[in-house]
């Protein structure tokens, strides 16, 4: 599965990693985040995050 | 159209992409006073520390302007607005003219006024330079005096202990972090922080900073005198107002926008740490982004997005200590309810504040877990009042209540 970077403040969501602490099990695929889960590091929108190459 | 963004943080250069990406503008340009593509100013700490290079400092490369058809100008200050002609002048004496301005001008350091403030060796936090000068000068300082127990100062004395420096930090109101946190909360931050190499005094007012040109000693109002030869002042942030005053637009803290972000000159925006909206200059990213795309859509016409502020939510960057602060977390007037945890070790404090059913702020200290219910309990307006009784206790947690819904 991809990663995605966030262009505000270049946090990379890895779903192989999730994010436990926000309630995002590992596994958990960038496009099946919740429209509401916002970057742990900056609180940036989804919209705000590119696909990695 | 022609649209010129001043200012190249994270609301300048938000603008600049979402406007981009529109198509809408013919020509796109954004001047910057910094010589850097942009950079996520939280990530000085990491540069100060030296946990990041300073090639890796910039977010973007070059080609990302490039590829949106961005022509960033770096180095290259703005001196004046000629409102009447839509046209800026650059400080090396040149002009460029506009049919939208956006400026996104941001915010400086604020050093309170304390007498030897201007000597060497006293610093603020602001810009890739800052972080080096300080970086270089922390790894051989023997006595090192942060000024200031806020957000930022906070972050910046445990940067500090990385590189090597044992510094006091002063706060001059009664507890640390006194905008996100409450006096209980604090006590148990202070003892997370001296745990990790820093020294805490609150309630300390400093008198002056001494020294022959050098930075030597930091006087305190009680007269006691503590030995410095690196004082770095963290006492928040003043918006860039000069430009916006010059050319007549109304100032206040801030630049004074409405809801669609404009200026009293309907071709001229505001967005970011420089803008002041019903009152507040709030200087964080969350609201740099909100007020970015709002200017952004009343540029391009598409859409008529309409700022509506957003709640403010801070984390501790480096220091290892989990907290979130969103919201209200001091109460003062009207009817409202405190629910409070401390762990029996001391290293885990909550409080929840709840008004008219609903939670409107939080303190979650020592312990990320409940970070996203909490955030989604809030956002979502979730009533709590059933459950007001057994908040904090076995049985139930915030996840629940959001799952319940």
């Amino acid at each position: 599965m991809a990663k995605w970077e966030c262009l505000v403040c270049g946090y990379v969501y890895d779903p192989d990693e999730g994010d436990p602490d926000n309630g995002i099990e590992p596994g958990t695929a960038f496009e099946d985040l919740p429209d509401d889960w916002v970057c742990p590091e900056c609180g940036a929108g989804k919209d705000m995050f590119e696909q990695m190459d | 159209m022609r649209v010129i963004i001043i200012g190249n943080g994270v609301a300048g250069v938000n603008v600049a992409r979402a406007i981009a990406d529109s198509g809408v503008a013919d020509e796109l340009i954004i001047y910057s006073c910094e010589k850097h593509n942009y950079y996520p100013r939280p990530r000085l700490i990491e540069l100060l520390t030296g946990d990041l290079p300073p090639e890796a400092i910039a977010q973007y490369p070059d080609d990302w302007y490039q590829r949106r058809k961005i022509d960033v100008r770096l180095g290259c200050c703005v001196a004046a607005i000629d409102r009447d002609a839509r046209r800026i002048t650059l400080a090396d004496g040149g002009h460029d003219t506009y049919d939208k301005l956006v400026l996104a001008i941001g915010a400086h350091s604020w050093v309170p006024p304390i007498a030897g403030a201007e000597r060497q060796g006293v610093h603020t936090l602001r810009t890739v330079r800052d972080a080096e000068t300080i970086g270089a000068q922390a790894r051989k300082a023997e006595n090192v005096v942060c000024i200031g127990g806020g957000l930022l100062g906070l972050d910046t004395s445990m940067a500090l202990v990385r590189c090597g420096a044992s510094p006091v930090i002063l706060e001059a109101l009664p507890w640390l972090m006194p905008r996100q946190l409450d006096r209980e909360g604090a006590a148990v931050l202070q003892a997370l922080i001296e745990a990790r190499g820093a020294h805490v005094r609150v309630g300390v007012q400093v008198e002056e900073i001494i020294g022959d040109g050098r930075v030597r000693s930091v006087r305190l109002k009680s007269g006691e005198e503590l030995p410095a030869d690196l004082v770095v002042v963290s006492a928040g942030v003043r918006s860039n107002l000069l430009l916006a005053q010059q050319a007549g637009l109304s100032c206040n803290r801030g630049i004074i926008v409405n809801e669609r972000m404009e200026t009293d000159d309907p071709d001229i925006y505001a967005v970011g740490d420089c803008a002041e909206f019903k009152g507040m200059v709030w200087a964080i990213i969350p609201v740099a982004l909100a007020q970015a795309r709002v200017a952004a859509m009343q540029i391009c016409g598409q859409g008529d997005g309409l700022y509506e502020g957003v709640v403010p939510s801070t984390t501790l960057k480096v220091t290892g200590i989990d907290l979130t602060s969103i919201g209200e977390v001091n109460p003062q007037e009207g009817m409202f309810v405190e629910k409070r945890y401390q762990n029996a070790a001391g290293s885990v404090y909550e409080k929840l504040v709840i008004r008219d059913r609903r939670i409107v702020g939080a303190i979650l200290l020592g312990d990320r877990s409940d970070v996203r219910a909490v955030n989604q309990l809030i956002s979502r307006g979730v009533d709590v009042a059933p459950y007001i009784d057994r908040l904090f206790t076995a049985g139930l947690s915030l996840a629940d209540i959001v799952n319940a819904q």
